[in-house]
Order: C-alpha cells, then sequence, then structure tokens
C-alpha cells in the first residue's frame, strides 16, 4: 500500500502570538516549531496501518519553508519510509498548499490512502484535507475518531456535534482526516531520531508544481490581537443571586449556554 | 443586487439558528438572499426558510440525501451555485459547513474563508475576520481572483432577524445526481443517551477535593444533565480521594480539555490541574476559599459553598435554557 | 608425616581449589559487565579509600549506624578476625602436632587466646540474637532466607566446636594458658572434668572437634561465593571503590557516539563492573528497603529486592555471558524488574545512605529508564506530555515559556532585573536567581520567589533573573530516562549562562540546584551554586538579615531529598529555623540523612501514583505527628506534596506548609 501522511508544522501550542512589522503575518522570532497536534494522530494512524500492511510504505509531506524539514524529521523519526518538502513562500494559503499536494501525489506512486490532520492549529482554516482530496477526486472523512480497514474499503466513524457521531464507508482511495484521540501517537526513540536525521528528503518548488500565485485565494490583509482577556468576575451576593447572576451572564454575555 | 446561497442546515425537522443568522445578514446588507435545502422529505422547511427572510429556495430532495454526506451534498450544492452564480456563498461553521465548503470551494476553484467571527458584504465583495491561532489572533482577509466570494460563520456570531410568518420563498426543485457516489453513511448515531467523555464534550463540569465523597457528585452530574452535551470531570485530588474514576480525571497526568464553557466546583486550581483545561473558553470557579489560585483564570467567580450553589445553579440553567 | 595430615592437605586443598574456582566465575563476571562506572575512575585517591576501609570494615562505622543489628554484626566480623588467627593455628596443627602461636610471647598469646575465648563466646551470643531477630522478631525488611539461617547454624557450629575442641584439650593437655580462655576453662572444669575421662580419650574426642572445625570452616569457604555471605569476600574491595563524594549528579551518556548502538540498561553485562560489585557485596540486611519511601508505601520496588534481581538476572545468564555470547543475555526487564518497580523510585536516594557497604541502587533503576526511554520509548503515558511540554515550551508544565517571568510582575511587578536588561546596560550583579519552572509557573511557589526577592533586596543582595531566557534545567526529564531532551536543554541553559559570564547562581529549587550543581559542569557550566537556605543562613550569620519578628509557632522541617541526601545540606536550614525569634522546632522522627521522601523526585511529581498508599500522605502523616503548626520546607515540589497531603488530610486550616524564604520574609523587616 501507497500511504501518504500531509502534516503542516506549526508554532508550538502555547506560543505567544505577536504580530510583525506589515501586520500581516506573525513575529517569528523565538517561535518553537512543531508539528500541528492533529497531524501527529494522522503519522501515527498511517504507520499502524502499514504496520498491518506488509510491503507498505509510508510517505510524509509537508509544504512551507525551509524549516518545515525539521518537522519532516520528526514524522521521519516516529517511523515514515519517505519524505517530500514542497518549498513554499510564508504566506501560502490552503488553496495553494492543497493544489501543491495533489501535484506531489499525482507524480509520485499512487495513494491507497491519504492521512491529514483535521486542521492546523496556525490558521486553523481545516480546509487542506478536504482540497486535497476533491483535486484529487477522491472520497474524504474528516474529524475521524477510528478506522477500519478493509480490503479496498475503510469504514470511518467521525464525530459531528453534540456527540453525534457518523459511520462511513469509503472505498480507496481515500483521505481520513484525523481527529485528536483517534490514537495515542508513539514517541520517536533515540536510535529513530539520529536515523530520521539522515534520511533524504526530496524537495520540490512550488512552480514546479504548477502552482502559481493566481492560486492564493485568500489574502491576509491585516491582523490584530484580541482584547485581552478581561479580569475574571467576581460575583457577589447570597448564592441565589450568585446563580441567577452567573446563569445570565453565561447566556447573554459569554453566550456559551 | 448581489446574490447570497445559502446553505441550509437542519436538525430535528427545525432550520438552525445559524442559517437565519446568514439569511438575516445577507438581507440586512442588501443582498438577494438564496437558500440552498437538501435532503429527503424537507419541502416543509422552504416556507420557514422564507420566514427567515430568503427570497428563493433551491430544494434538492432523493433518498441519497437522507443523511449528509460531502460528497452527494457537496455536488447538489456545486450545482446550485452554478445555476444561481451568486456573488457570496455563506455557510455555518458547524460539523457539516466545516466538512462540506472546501469541497465546494475546491470544485468550483474559488477561496474560502472558514471560520469566521465576522463577515461584511460590501455590494458584491466579502469581508470576513477569523480567529487564528486558537483565537490569539484575529485575521482580516479579502478575496482575490474572480468566481464568488464564500465564507463559513460561526455559530451565534451574527444577530437574527424577526421572523415574518407571512413571507414565503419561490422554491425551485433541482434535479438530484446520485450517479457516481462513492462513500455511503452507513449510520448515524446519535450521542444523546451515551455519556460523554470529558474531551468531547461541549461543557465540563468538574468537581474537586471538596466535594467530599463520591455521593455529591451527583450534584454536579444534576448540573450536567441540564446543560446539553455536557460531562462531568473531576481534579486529581478527588480522583486520588476515590471520589471518582481515573478516566473522569482532568490535569496535566490525566485528560486535557478544552471545552467552551468550564465549571470548577470546589477545585483550588493546582498547576497540574490548570494544565489540563487552562485553554477552555469561559471558565467558572466555585470555590469556599476567595485566594485559590483558580480565581485568577476564572471568567466569572462565586466565592461561596458549592453545597449551596450548585443546585440553585442547576435550576437558574434550567430556566434560562429552558425559555428556548 | 602422618596420614591424617596428608587427608588434611588433601582436603584443604580442594576447598580452596573449589573456592577459587567460584570466585575466578564472579570475576569474570564482573570483567563481563562492560558500561561505565558513574561516577568517577575509583582507582583514585588511594589514601581516602583505604581509609574509608578502616573506618567502616574494620571499624565497622557504617554498620553499626544502626544499633542492635549493627552491634551484632561488628561482634561477629571483630570476631571472625581473631578466630580466624586460631583457625590457622589449628591448621598448622594438622601440618605439625603441637604447632601453637606461643612463639609470640606469653604476655601477647596470653592475651590472644584471651581474646578469641571471649569472642567465640560473643559471636556465640550475636549468632542467638541474629536468630531471635530473624526467627521472632522477623522485621520486615529481613525477608525470609534459607541462606541466612545456614550461615547462622554454621557460624554458631564453628563458635560451639571451638568451645569444644579446646576444652577437651584442656582435659587431655593441660597448658598454661588454660586459664585466659575463661569460658573454655569454665566448661572444662565444670562439664569435661567430672566425667573423669582419660587424656587419650579427651584428647580425641578434641581432636574430633578440631576436625569439624576444619570441614566447617572449609565447607564455609565453598559456601561463600554462592551465598549471600559472599559480602565477607566483597564488602572490603565495594566499600573501598565506593564512591568517596557525597554528591552525585547523573552520568552524562554520550549520546553522538556512533559506535554506540544501546544506550542505558537493557542487559545485565550493561552495568558496569562497579555495578556487578555492588551486586555481589549486599548482604541482604534490608536497611535500603526499610528506608525506601516507596517499598513503605506499597509499591513493587524495593531497592534490596532489585540488587537481588539483578544478581539472580545475572546468575541466570552466567553461561550465555561467560561463553561471550552477547545475543543470548536476556533482557533485564521482566517478571523481577518491572515496570512499575522501574518507575517507582523517587531518587531520594534513601537506600544509598543507609547501605552500610555503600551499594548505589538508583544508578541502575535510573540507567534501565534511560534505556527504556531513549531505545523502546517505554514509559508511563502521562510522561509523554511531559516530554512535550519541556521540548516546546521548556517547562514540565503546558505553560508559555512567554509567561515565565509573569510570578515576577503579577500581581504587581516588583521590578526584577533580567540578565538580558543588565547585558545591554552593563550593570554587574552578584548572583543569578534561577526561578525554575514551579519558581515560575505554580502559583503556590509563585509566592516563594516572590518572598526570595523580598529577601535577598532586604540583605542587599544584587541579581538578576534570565526571565523567558531561562528554560527547564533537565533534572525531571533525565529523571524519567530522557537523557536526549535533558541534554539539549541542559546545553543550551549552559550557553546562555556562559553567554551572561554568570558566576554565582541562587536558587529555591533543591532539584534545580543539584542538575546546575553536580551536572552542569559536564557540560562546560561550572559556577557557583547555592542554595536559598544556604544564601539566607550565610546572610543571617553575617547580620545582613536580622530575623526579628516573631510569631509564636511550633515548626517542623521536611528535608528534601536534593539539598539533605543529594547535596548534604542539613545544617543551613535548621540554623535558618533556630533564628527566628519565638519558633519552636519539632524535628520529625525521620530526619536529616533519614529524613522521607514527599515522593515528587525522580519525575514521579508528574507521574499518576495508582498503587498502594501515597507517599506524599505518609510523609504528611509523619509531620502531623509532631503537632507543628507549620511545615517547614525548600523545596516547590515537597511544597505541592505536603500542601496536598494536608488538605487530603483536611488539616488546611490549623497546619501550613511554608518555605524557609516566606518564614525569613516575614521574620525581617
Amino acid at each position: 500500500m501507497n500511504i501518504y501522511v500531509c502534516i503542516k508544522q506549526v508554532p508550538a501550542t502555547e506560543t505567544k502570538i505577536k504580530i510583525n512589522a506589515s501586520g500581516t503575518g506573525i513575529d517569528t522570532t523565538g517561535i518553537k516549531w512543531i508539528m500541528s497536534p492533529y497531524d501527529e494522530f494522522a503519522v501515527e494512524e498511517a504507520l499502524r496501518v502499514r504496520e498491518k500492511n506488509a510491503g507498505s510504505t509510508v510517505t510524509v509531506v509537508s509544504a512551507g519553508p525551509q524549516r518545515a524539514t525539521e518537522t519532516i524529521r520528526t514524522a521521519l523519526a516516529m517511523g515514515c519510509d519517505n519524505a517530500i518538502w514542497v518549498e513554499t513562500p510564508e504566506e501560502t494559503d490552503s488553496f495553494q498548499a492543497a493544489k501543491a499536494l495533489a501535484a506531489v501525489i499525482k507524480k509520485e506512486a499512487q495513494p491507497d490512502l491519504i492521512f491529514t490532520g483535521k486542521q492546523a492549529i496556525d490558521d486553523d482554516c481545516a480546509q487542506v484535507s478536504q482540497l486535497l482530496a476533491t483535486f484529487l477526486e477522491i472520497p474524504y472523512v474528516t474529524v475521524a475518531l477510528n478506522a477500519e480497514y478493509g480490503a479496498g474499503t475503510v469504514t470511518v466513524k467521525r464525530e459531528v456535534e453534540g456527540g453525534t457521531t457518523e459511520i462511513i464507508a469509503m472505498p480507496t482511495p481515500c483521505l481520513i482526516a484525523a481527529q485528536k484521540g483517534m490514537n495515542e501517537p508513539r514517541f520517536a526513540s533515540l536510535p529513530n531520531i539520529m536515523k530520521a536525521k539522515k534520511k533524504e528528503i526530496k524537495q520540490y518548488k512550488m512552480a514546479d508544481l504548477g502552482v502559481t500565485d493566481a492560486d492564493r485565494k485568500i489574502k491576509l490583509v491585516n491582523m490584530t490581537l484580541p482584547a485581552g482577556k478581561q479580569a475574571g468576575k467576581k460575583i457577589t451576593g447570597d448564592a441565589k443571586a450568585q446563580a441567577q447572576e452567573l446563569a445570565r451572564l453565561l447566556h447573554t454575555e459569554a453566550k456559551v449556554i | 443586487m448581489a446574490t447570497a446561497l445559502i446553505y441550509a442546515e437542519y436538525k430535528d425537522g427545525k432550520i438552525k439558528k445559524i442559517t437565519h443568522e446568514l439569511i438575516a445578514e445577507a438581507a440586512r446588507s442588501g443582498c438577494e438572499p438564496v437558500a440552498f435545502l437538501a435532503g429527503a422529505g424537507v419541502e416543509a422547511l422552504a416556507k420557514d426558510l422564507g420566514a427567515m427572510g430568503a427570497k428563493r429556495v433551491i430544494l434538492v430532495q432523493g433518498d441519497a440525501l437522507k443523511f449528509y454526506s460531502n460528497e452527494a451534498y457537496g455536488k447538489a450544492f456545486v450545482e446550485a451555485v452554478k445555476s444561481v452564480n451568486p456573488a457570496i456563498i455563506l455557510m455555518g461553521a458547524s460539523a457539516q459547513g466545516k466538512d462540506l465548503a472546501p469541497r465546494v470551494a475546491a470544485t468550483l476553484g474559488i477561496g474560502l474563508a472558514s471560520d469566521c467571527t465576522k463577515v461584511k458584504i460590501e455590494g458584491d465583495k466579502l469581508k470576513c475576520t477569523r480567529p487564528i491561532y486558537a483565537g490569539k489572533a484575529l485575521a482580516d482577509v479579502e478575496f482575490a481572483g474572480s468566481g464568488p466570494q464564500f465564507a463559513t460563520v460561526r455559530p451565534n456570531a451574527l444577530s437574527v432577524g424577526a421572523l415574518q410568518e407571512d413571507a414565503s420563498a419561490a422554491v425551485t426543485n433541482q434535479p438530484l445526481d446520485a450517479s457516481a457516489l462513492k462513500s455511503v453513511v452507513k449510520d448515524v448515531v446519535r450521542g444523546a443517551t451515551a455519556k460523554l467523555d470529558v474531551t468531547e464534550a461541549n461543557i465540563v463540569v468538574s468537581g474537586g477535593r471538596a466535594m467530599k465523597n463520591s455521593e455529591n457528585f451527583a450534584l454536579l452530574e444534576a448540573l450536567s444533565a441540564v446543560l446539553p452535551n455536557s460531562a462531568v470531570g473531576a481534579s486529581r485530588a478527588a480522583v486520588d480521594a476515590g471520589y471518582r474514576p481515573h478516566s473522569y480525571q482532568v490535569g496535566q497526568t490525566g485528560k486535557v480539555v478544552s471545552p467552551t464553557l468550564y465549571i470548577a466546583c470546589g477545585i483550588s486550581g493546582a498547576i497540574q490541574h490548570l494544565a489540563g483545561m487552562r485553554t477552555s473558553k469561559v471558565i467558572v470557579a466555585i470555590n469556599k476559599d476567595p485566594e485559590a489560585p483558580i480565581f485568577q483564570l476564572a471568567d466569572y467567580g462565586i466565592v461561596g459553598d458549592l453545597f449551596e450553589v450548585v443546585p440553585l445553579l442547576t435550576e437558574e440553567f434550567k430556566k434560562v435554557l429552558g425559555e428556548h | 608425616m602422618p596420614v591424617l595430615s596428608f587427608v588434611f592437605i588433601a582436603v584443604f586443598l580442594a576447598a580452596n581449589a573449589f573456592f577459587a574456582y567460584r570466585v575466578s566465575i564472579l570475576l569474570r563476571l564482573i570483567k563481563a559487565t562492560h558500561g561505565p562506572v558513574w561516577s568517577g575512575t575509583r582507582f583514585d585517591r588511594i589514601p581516602e579509600r583505604v581509609l574509608t576501609v578502616v573506618m567502616n570494615v574494620l571499624g565497622q562505622r557504617a554498620v553499626l549506624k544502626k544499633r542492635g543489628a549493627g552491634i551484632m554484626h561488628a561482634t561477629i566480623f571483630w570476631g571472625f578476625l581473631i578466630i580466624t588467627l586460631e583457625t590457622m593455628e589449628n591448621f598448622g596443627y594438622e601440618l605439625h602436632p603441637g604447632f601453637t602461636f606461643e612463639f609470640i610471647g606469653p604476655t601477647l598469646f596470653s592475651g590472644l587466646v584471651a581474646l578469641q575465648d571471649f569472642f567465640t563466646l560473643a559471636v556465640l551470643c550475636a549468632v542467638l540474637y541474629a536468630f531471635y531477630r530473624r526467627l521472632i522478631v522477623r522485621p520486615e525488611g529481613l525477608g525470609k532466607s534459607n541462606d541466612a539461617i545456614i550461615i547462622l547454624s554454621l557460624t554458631g557450629s564453628l563458635m560451639i566446636s571451638l568451645f569444644l575442641m579446646r576444652a577437651f584439650h584442656m582435659v587431655s593437655q593441660p597448658n598454661w594458658y588454660d586459664n585466659y580462655q575463661f569460658f573454655s576453662s569454665f566448661l572444662s572444669r565444670n562439664l569435661l572434668e567430672p566425667m573423669a575421662l582419660s587424656p587419650e580419650a579427651a584428647g580425641n574426642i578434641s581432636s574430633v572437634f578440631r576436625w569439624v572445625h576444619h570441614f566447617l570452616v572449609l565447607g564455609f569457604l565453598c559456601y561463600i561465593p554462592a551465598s549471600k555471605h559472599l559480602h565477607v569476600l566483597t564488602a572490603g574491595p565495594n566499600t573501598f571503590f565506593r564512591n568517596l563524594e557525597p554528591t552525585k549528579g547523573m552520568r552524562k551518556v554520550n549520546l553522538e557516539d556512533e559506535t554506540v548502538t544501546s544506550f542505558g540498561m537493557s542487559k545485565i553485562t550493561d552495568m558496569s563492573w562497579k555495578d556487578t560489585l555492588d551486586l555481589f557485596a549486599c548482604t541482604e540486611c534490608g536497611r535500603c528497603q526499610d528506608a525506601c519511601p516507596a517499598h513503605n508505601t506499597q509499591k513493587p520496588l524495593s531497592p534490596k529486592a532489585i540488587i537481588a534481581d539483578l544478581k539472580d538476572i545475572l546468575y541466570h545468564n552466567k553461561t550465555a555471558i561467560l561463553a561471550g555470547k552477547s545475543d543470548e543475555v536476556g533482557p533485564v526487564l521482566g517478571t523481577k524488574v518491572t515496570d512499575d518497580v522501574i518507575w517507582a523510585c523517587t531518587s531520594c536516594r534513601a537506600c544509598e545512605v543507609a547501605c552500610p557497604v555503600f551499594i548505589e541502587q538508583t544508578d541502575k533503576i535510573y540507567e534501565i529508564r534511560r534505556n527504556m526511554v531513549l531505545m523502546e520509548s517505554r514509559f508511563p503515558p502521562e510522561l509523554q506530555t511531559v516530554f512535550k511540554n519541556v521540548e516546546n515550551n521548556f517547562s514540565p508544565w503546558a505553560m508559555s515559556p512567554d509567561d515565565r517571568d509573569k510570578w515576577a510582575t503579577e500581581p504587581d511587578d516588583l521590578q526584577v532585573k533580567t540578565m538580558a536588561a543588565l547585558a545591554a546596560s552593563g550593570e554587574q550583579v552578584e548572583y543569578l536567581f534561577w526561578v525554575g519552572c514551579a519558581g515560575s509557573f505554580d502559583d503556590r511557589n509563585k509566592k516563594v520567589s516572590r518572598a526570595l526577592v523580598s529577601v535577598l533586596r532586604k540583605a542587599g543582595i544584587k541579581f538578576a533573573i534570565l526571565g523567558k531566557e531561562e528554560k527547564c534545567t533537565g533534572d525531571p526529564v533525565r529523571r524519567m530516562g530522557n537523557e536526549y531532551l535533558a541534554q539539549s536543554l541542559i546545553q543550551e541553559n549552559v550557553n546562555k549562562l556562559n553567554e551572561y559570564k554568570v558566576k554565582k547562581v541562587v536558587t529555591a529549587c533543591p532539584h534545580c540546584f543539584n542538575a546546575i550543581k553536580n551536572e552542569w559542569k559536564d557540560f562546560g557550566g561550572t559556577f557557583e551554586v547555592v542554595h536559598h537556605t544556604q544564601l539566607i543562613g550565610k546572610l543571617i550569620k553575617e547580620g545582613k538579615l536580622k530575623p526579628t519578628k516573631g510569631t509564636e509557632q511550633k515548626i517542623t522541617y521536611h528535608d528534601s531529598c536534593y539539598i539533605g541526601r543529594w547535596n548534604q545540606e542539613y545544617e543551613a536550614p535548621r540554623a535558618i529555623l533556630d533564628s527566628l525569634p519565638m519558633a519552636k522546632v519539632q524535628e520529625m522522627e525521620k530526619n536529616s540523612a533519614n529524613g522521607m521522601c514527599c515522593g515528587a523526585g525522580g519525575g514521579r511529581m508528574w507521574m499518576e501514583e495508582t498503587i498502594g498508599t501515597r507517599v506524599n500522605i505518609k510523609r504528611t502523616e509523619q509531620a502531623l505527628a509532631t503537632n507543628a503548626s507549620t511545615i517547614a520546607a525548600n523545596c516547590p515540589f515537597c511544597m505541592t506534596m505536603l500542601t496536598d497531603g494536608i488538605k487530603s488530610k483536611d488539616m488546611a486550616e490549623k497546619v501550613k506548609v511554608v518555605d524557609i524564604a516566606e518564614l525569613i520574609d516575614q521574620a525581617t523587616i
């Protein structure tokens, strides 16, 4: 089986976001870059499928600037066999990234399964998985909680709102976008980290893949920081009044109930 | 007048509020709202869309649309876009919208601004604001290139207009092409009855050592019962004391949760607990000790006896939620 | 020469040959274990090594730390030394009948025989006491041991045979020195003389008991190498080769070495020769187990058992090891040494301090952890979160590195300077205040950081912090086995400190303290590091801090393992508490070197504790037993563990856990 897993490098979850001078991106100084957490579930799932299907290979593909290769190595250390890096400028939108990934996969071995994370935690667009599958004209399931792999078919449980789940069967080739909890991603061992440092990463440029500036459909024109979290409100009064006020605030102010 | 095509969503035979929000916004911005409604046996809902302000409804029906699937719904919606040729396309950033919208965008070769919290329609231009980096920053985005401008919008971000019960929309039946569908929806499992895991719940009500024993967790269960899509969690201290099994533990060594609402009852807020819930959108703390560190993180704090406050809160939540 | 002499020579040589064969196997096993020794070469500082042997082997100092059993052991040991002379005399007797040591002169000889007779009785009493202990008292740490019963029976029989040999000899052939052998002559006079044996018969019976003694001695010799009594051979060398430094850091592993295919201990042959000697030196006295917080809270770990188990594993793989077939040597982890055993350790080193023969139990546990984590990614699932956090946020908790200095600015800005700001302005400070992750992010411990700032300012100490540039010292992940991650953090920190030309460091975290002081030097970071209690103690002595404000309170002091046992600082914190006006200090029963761990060390702070009772609860109970209203801590982890313990005992209203810095801050103006 040819298994692809598409990953993205993002700033670490706890990063304090600062806006850069131009106001259209973040200040990347001092940022610790990691694999987007949902992508880890995708990598793990790809590796597990490979382990159950002798002769399969897992190819990790990532689009991003030079530093994305570090994250590709993380995926290699987890156990991916091959790696492909698509060099892109800092500001690339989902459409461009997906188009580039699709072009790479078309150039490489015909896929049986493609895994992605349900979204990258930087731009939070949650688009590339669906765009990629659509460009490749293959079915997809997003927010996948688990999957069972049969001969030529995959049955996936996906999470919908309110604890409802859908069970979807698709023929391969297909794409599965992992939700948190799909599995427990492995921790790379030191020998695998060392081996990954020496593995070759195949490189493509956006232009080689026919992706141009015209494919950039969304432009970020301005970036702002939300108003700082306000100091918490202490609700006073007797228990009855406190309860009443809290229910009111949660409903009308915070709008969470 | 620009046309805005709005993807209509419904649940349990009722149009969802987000659809009303989108129609209302399009109408407010001077667009002609056209709704797209797909399903099996849903024609009656077209009237409701009219009452919400839709001028036209594109109705697609068939067995293949009995359950939502991105393939069948996507195909039908793309057809609708082609026939309506709207300047603006809007969907809710709901489970369906998030799954479907990129497929439509890819097929049409257009851009998509997803999960927007603000949309502004200026003529045939759509300007959106969307949270990025888990809400740590906001991005104003615009569209490049030609074609419809397409956004998914978070529920509750826009206001709804009043219903005009007498208004009706012209319904256009669009034929369904159900050929060449690859994926099959085997089952839809409603999760209402099953107990949610704390990591899946939208609202988490957690108890700490101050619950005093496992029986008292019934108070939190009762509170959780009135809140849809909620689950009960516990701090490590409460789990260690044996009040709850480990699978309920929220914290660094337990489960890491990020619900929209986290209600911490009798939890002081040790670092190991905070590490498991600090990214919750809204945090409520109920604690006797005004010095408890949890209050520094809480959006709403009640200094008081949880045994007194929680039952009253359950009643108040019932009242508030009962209004809908 | 009489026939019996030839028989004796044959038996003697056979026994010695067998003994030598068995010992040679042990030596080959020691040689076959190829791992590096943790600290030092163990062949340096020879005079000190000789001295420690004199003190602890000949002088039995470490053994005597425990009263009853210690006196028992010392008696047997000293008796063994002095009686061996008589045994040699007896051996000589077989070759040359009538051979004695009388040539040393009547004074010395009479003294010698008197001592021998005295010790024969003393050893017999000690053996009886040992039987009483093993069979009647049955302390938990000793466990059941058939081996011990055999050894004690042998020892007792040796003594009895000596008495009988001497007493009958006195009847057959009275000597001038008989009366110096008080007890033997007493036996002879009162029990044997009334029997009116002929001198010849008595002489024969004496010879029989001499032969019984010979056989017992030679049998003992043959039995020793395969028994726990091997320590009579190995305790001396193990003491000689002991780690002379009471303080130590974890061994640095050269991860860049591409010739190394496996890190840490996966097979028993991955141990160092000293580790193997440790296994041979253990006599299963159980002092380590009695001191172990994990064992005392029903965890599967016992330091005594792990040493015995490793020895079993070594013997089990003996054939493969000696044949040089390393592929056939099985893994260390299995049914005896399990994951739960390995992860239960809090690295408190109570076992090592308790061990009378200086075995280093923890080294082995942490080498096994290293192998599990680095080579197999095998660890409790909650550790993955810690590794991720440390890697991405440079702290074990999921906190933003950008918030690391918030403790100093919220709720009000203390205006603490950062090294970066000082470097820009050219200003110099004496100390870098290393805050640590707990002091930076944990709400309770942030207050300790703020209190220390206040105290340092009162004393006029110039200091600065690294602020956002500070990263975890590597201590927790290193002890969780992730040497790779730890090394990258240590190197980044060392580079940063060297960049700012830091000379002196003060920290309120004993774990940071130990890492910076004892572990960073392997990475090019040599700094003068003081724990805040040491610095505060010094400032009080110098009169720069004057605790004048008093509140009446009873304080008990909890020694943190990393300031106490790891770094031998027991006095400074106590001196500070003694300087507090109106405060009364009440020690817990387990204090100082015998203090009990809070349960958070060795990375346990971030692990679930699901087996047995909780260590922190047990320690809290000990603190509560003093009836103190204040528990003084000097470590952020102890603070957390004891505070949790107090809460779960519902004593939070009555008892407070307070850091020593806070006590001094309250007591000074």
